[in-house]
């Protein structure tokens, strides 16, 4: 509270400077006693909602990014002191009034959002090198379930989704209601059987009553339990199950987009990744690795396949990083290095003494205020992450320059570097560090 | 006799082709919109190229003779009309994290450019709605027979129109920062959208440049425009300034809709030569209707505050009596047009779903689904406030006390009716907090938020809100009609059945399939509707030579009143920056969905807490900066109830605005 109203004083300071001024201009200039009186009193009243608005400023601002965003409690200050004005200042009292009001709906349903389980979503996916091709079918199948669930194990938590994100219209345990789009347990079995259904006329593209005949000129249709897989992927339009079709197209439309493109854009690696985890998840054997390639080459056309050499041209700021941002934070610091050099509470294993000690929720805000201190950082979570990208704009006191290196922006994505933020300006001297997430 | 009913007849035939004439002009965009929407909404339905596009091809295979079999044209395919054009832009972008792709200053600049464009967005919406205010109650003014109303409607139409002018110059201003904004900051995006509009963003341009020169015109003319035809003529400017600021709406709305459902491009953002594709996308109509009631529920509850800003501040009695009144039909107006919006918000939420289904479950069922709940315990707010409001005008009518006994039960129901609405059946839960609470649906509150018992729960809201404004307009008069009794008994029992009927299909959502109770939707809003549309004409028809139980006493009214119209303006305009929100992160890290990627640190979503304590700031400074405005604007005003008096019309009850509703 002490800090807050330092920190209050030192914001407004020009504005008090003011009130001072015009306190003393009262007490020298004005003869009649009730009028100075009065005036000496709303100049107090003036200073002390003064003092109130940049209490509640400086509060914010240093938790803008913080974990406990305290905006509310802000609000409510201004509330208050708006009211206080308004009783005091007659002349602007409606506005004050009605200022305050707002203040406050505006604090109510601040609080109320953040009352609310916080929900955050995440980076795009950032494309990672895997050699698909050398897997054995079992580690395809977990690349597969990391593919449609988001992680291994994940298959069987209800809501999880990853890059495929199957899951937002299939469903994938037996008897699971599945209104959008088919239930996929058993699909290996079933896909046989699809090709005989009338609608399929497997063999007659011309003869389907969908949108789309074909997957691309000359394609033809699925001729096995896998050729129809890859085809449902790669052309849902080709056959659409009963019941399952765009609402009013009458089952000749399919509401799915292709996998192979954007938004999901699955490369072809990943799409037999996906095919070999739907076999094996079920105890069935999957087909050979260049066998599921195969069916996918037949229903997409050259020009539209994601290779693994495609996939690293387009991969950008993503490319080369040591930490993507989906590992947890201890796992972060671990494939920085980080530990190497710095003691990080509650990281086990991260008792270097080459750099300070990361206690950044304690440290930052002194280093923000210190004369010496030449960055940009307003808050702990600037502060931090200014550290990690330059980290000779503040050299804390008794450690060399240059001893940190200066391509974590490149090497960390920006996931991972919010991560690592996050944990540090959590970390307080004195205090229980946070669980790692 | 005779000839005096002749003109009456013949000033009402004038009058209603008038009205006919502007409602058409003002849906002339959305009408000629229609045909293109036949033809190409269906997506993969239409065949081969548009007439243009085949003109254009062989016009330049044409003019390059022999060689243009050498120079193959390059055709690229449309990522949503699934049709053939020729390539004539360069394409997308592929950004990095880079200051030459997103120069930055030591702040996020995603929330630099979410309070710029807000801020831009709050103005504009405001003085858009504005004017078309002016021209319903202009016109208002111009067909009633009591001229002191006449006079009051057509003093009440400027004032509209003067807080709506120094908004203007601002809303100007801001246009200018977000422009600034995007250049600094998202220079690669901002260049690639420019190509792909360049074709019409000049014509943007010159409609501001007339939307300006009509409402200054319009503006200055008032008191030269007075009389017979010239009133007309001025009458007719509002309806050309509407219409200028409606199109000029639609092509701000046609970015949006494109970086949400881009169309008019192949798949690497490369520009197929149809402008109108590239403005006609899947999401266009949608945005463009819900947007323009969404502006004018929002200018109604900006003008309402400033009424009751007004009135507060107020010193006399006719001052709060101007105002008072003021602020009943601006928030009239705007509610007028928010009971429609959730319909506009329904069918903008199906076209998300048949552009893309992922997208729809994104925001309905997946990360974005926490932020419907605020949404509909926001909706809840602004109908409690409504009827709070009613309830309290009650006070400033004789013979409203008579109501106030029963208002404890409309008060029961819609609690108990907000209370099922927010209650949510699935949420989004991390692994830890789904095993926390068991599965998906929490053990006691997921047996109650089913959809059915949702929309029981609203219906009930939006039936108790007519039936308090069925008493409001029953406060000071009590039906004098032969059938009376007989009116006022079929009016009980509708609202009765409906209301049973509502809670029924509520209840018996639960025991019958989710794809089956969805249905059950359709019979509840009937219901309510019915109430709507019948009841309050039933209830005017009953009022019609009512006894009178004493005047309408404006000013007479509660300042708690005005704070529920205050209470709705910030509701209104914290819920238009929810809504834009989620409207915005829906793309996720797209710039233009499935096209441009983001790239930027930012490309992430943030939390709720977060964005609503953004909202939060966004709504706050709006309103700072607009209570300035309005403090500004009286700083040289007269009152409008002295200037009134200066001028007395013969028969005015100088100070009574209204003695109708």
């Amino acid at each position: 509270m002490l800090g807050l109203i330092v920190d209050g004083f030192l914001m407004g300071w020009p504005v008090f400077a003011l009130l001072v001024g015009y306190f003393m201009y009262c007490q020298t200039s004005i003869s009649d006693p009730e009028m100075k009186k009065r005036l000496q009193f709303k100049t107090m009243i003036a200073m002390l909602t003064g003092l109130m608005l940049f209490m509640a400023i400086s509060n914010y601002s240093t938790n803008f990014h913080g974990e406990s965003r305290l905006l509310p409690v802000s609000l409510v200050m201004i509330t208050t002191l708006c009211f206080i004005m308004g009783l005091y200042f007659t002349n602007l009292a409606a506005l004050f009034k009605i200022g305050g009001f707002m203040f406050f709906v505006a604090a109510a349903l601040s609080g109320y959002g953040n009352w609310l389980p916080q929900v955050e979503g995440g980076f795009p996916p950032p494309v990672v090198k895997l050699d698909f091709q050398s897997m054995s079918a079992q580690q395809l199948a977990d690349e597969g379930e990391k593919i449609i669930f988001g992680g291994l194990g994940q298959s069987k938590v209800q809501g999880a989704i990853g890059k495929g994100q199957c899951p937002l219209c299939h469903g994938f345990q037996q008897g699971f209601l599945s209104e959008r789009a088919p239930n996929l347990f058993d699909v290996p079995a079933r896909a046989s059987t699809r090709l005989d259904e009338p609608n399929y006329h497997k063999g007659n593209p011309e003869a389907r009553p969908s949108v789309q005949k074909e997957a691309f000129p000359g394609s033809g249709t699925a001729e096995n339990a896998q050729e129809y897989i890859a085809e449902s992927h790669a052309c849902p339009n080709c056959y659409v199950v009963p019941g399952f079709g765009v609402k009013g197209s009458n089952d000749t439309e399919s509401p799915m987009p292709r996998i192979h493109k954007p938004p999901i854009s699955l490369s072809m690696g990943e799409l037999a990744a996906v095919d070999t985890w739907i076999y094996i998840r079920e105890g069935k054997e999957a087909p050979a690795y260049d066998e599921i390639v195969a069916s996918y080459e037949k229903f997409i056309p050259e020009a539209d396949r994601i290779t693994v050499t495609a996939e690293e041209e387009e991969g950008g700021a993503a490319g080369g990083v040591l930490a993507t941002g989906e590992e947890p934070v201890n796992e972060i610091f671990m494939k920085a290095a980080c530990v190497a050099c710095h003691t990080i509470p509650g990281i086990e294993g991260a008792t270097g003494k080459v750099g300070p000690k990361l206690v950044e929720g304690t440290n930052a805000p002194k280093r923000i205020k210190d004369s010496s201190y030449k960055g940009h950082a307003k808050s702990v979570r600037e502060y931090i992450t200014e550290s990690i990208l330059d980290p000779s704009a503040y050299v804390v006191t008794d450690y060399p320059d240059n001893q940190m290196p200066k391509d974590f922006g490149k090497k960390l994505s920006a996931g991972a570097v919010n991560k690592i933020v996050n944990y540090l300006s959590q970390l307080q001297e004195g205090k229980e560090p946070p669980p790692v997430e | 006799m005779g000839r005096l009913k002749f003109r009456m007849a013949r000033k009402k035939i004038l009058a209603t082709s008038g009205l006919f004439a502007m409602g058409s002009m003002l849906l002339l965009p959305i009408f000629l919109a229609l045909p293109a929407l036949a033809g190409g909404g269906g997506g993969s339905a239409a065949g081969g190229p548009p007439p243009d596009v085949v003109a254009a091809q062989k016009a330049k295979a044409e003019a390059e003779g022999a060689s243009a079999e050498e120079e193959k044209v390059e055709v690229g395919r449309d990522v949503y009309y699934k049709i053939e054009g020729p390539v004539v832009g360069g394409p997308a972008p592929k950004t990095e994290d880079s200051e030459t792709f997103y120069p930055r200053y030591n702040f996020e600049s995603r929330v630099l450019l979410w309070v710029a464009n807000q801020q831009h967005l709050y103005y504009g919406s405001f003085v858009l709605a504005v004017p078309i205010f002016c021209m319903c109650i202009e016109f208002a003014g111009m067909v009633s027979k009591d001229k002191a109303m006449a006079k009051k409607y057509d003093q009440l139409a400027h004032d509209f129109i003067k807080i709506s002018l120094t908004a203007y110059s601002l809303t100007a201003i801001l246009g200018g920062i977000l422009i600034f904004t995007f250049l600094t900051l998202y220079p690669a995006f901002f260049g690639y959208l420019s190509s792909i509009f360049r074709p019409v963003m000049h014509i943007y341009a010159l409609m501001f440049v007339a939307e300006s020169g009509c409402l200054y015109i319009y503006y200055y003319g008032w008191d030269k425009m007075t009389h017979g035809v010239m009133k007309w003529i001025h009458l007719s400017m509002s309806v050309v300034l509407n219409v200028i600021g409606t199109v000029l709406m639609f092509l701000a709305n046609s970015w949006i809709a494109f970086m949400m459902s881009p169309a008019g491009i192949d798949e690497q953002g490369r520009y197929l030569g149809n402008i109108w594709h590239v403005l006609h996308t899947a999401l266009w109509n949608p945005l463009n209707v819900h947007r323009i009631l969404g502006n004018m529920a929002f200018g109604g509850g900006v003008v309402a505050a400033y009424a009751a800003y007004r009135f507060l501040s107020s010193k006399t009695d006719e001052e709060r009596a101007h105002y008072d009144w003021m602020g009943y039909i601006a928030m009239s107006l705007g509610v007028a047009f928010l009971i429609p919006l959730p319909f506009a918000g329904y069918w903008l939420m199906r076209e998300v779903y048949a552009y893309r289904q992922q997208m729809g479950i994104t925001l309905m069922g997946g990360l974005l689904a926490w932020l419907f709940i605020i949404q509909a315990t926001m909706i809840g707010i602004l109908f409690l406030t409504t009827n709070y409001y009613l309830w309290q005008a009650l006070g400033r009518m004789t013979g409203g006390e008579r109501f106030q006994r029963y208002i404890k039960y409309l008060v029961f129901i819609l609690v108990v009716g907000l209370l099922v609405f927010i209650t949510p059946h699935t949420i989004v839960m991390s692994p830890a907090e789904l095993k926390a609470m068991g599965g998906q649906q929490h053990p006691v509150l997921g047996n109650y938020g089913v959809m059915s018992a949702k929309n029981g729960g609203i219906n009930a809201i939006i039936m108790t809100t007519v039936l308090s404004f069925i008493w409001y307009q029953r406060g000071n008069r009590v039906p004098a009609v032969k059938w009376a009794r007989l009116g006022n008994t079929f009016m009980i029992c509708f609202f009765t059945v409906a209301q049973l009927n509502n809670v029924w299909l509520a209840v018996y959502g639960y025991f019958i399939p989710a794809n089956v109770r969805i249905g059950l939707s359709v019979p509840q809003v009937a219901g309510t509707l019915s109430c709507l549309f019948f009841m309050t004409p039933l209830n005017l028809a009953m009022l019609k030579g009512a006894r009178q139980l004493g005047p309408i006493k404006w000013g007479k009214i509660s300042p708690r009143s005005q704070y529920a119209l205050i209470m709705l303006a910030t509701a209104f305009t914290w819920m238009m920056g929810l809504m834009g929100y989620i409207r915005s992160s829906v793309r996720l890290f797209w710039h233009v969905n499935e096209v441009m990627r983001d790239n930027s640190p930012w490309a992430y979503t943030h939390t709720i807490g977060f964005a609503a304590n953004i909202i939060s700031f966004n709504v706050l400074f709006f309103w700072i900066s607009i209570l300035f405005v309005f403090w500004l604007g009286t700083l040289g005003m007269k009152s409008p109830v002295t200037a009134a008096a200066k001028e007395p019309v013969a028969g005015a009850p100088v100070p009574q605005p209204a003695a109708g509703h």
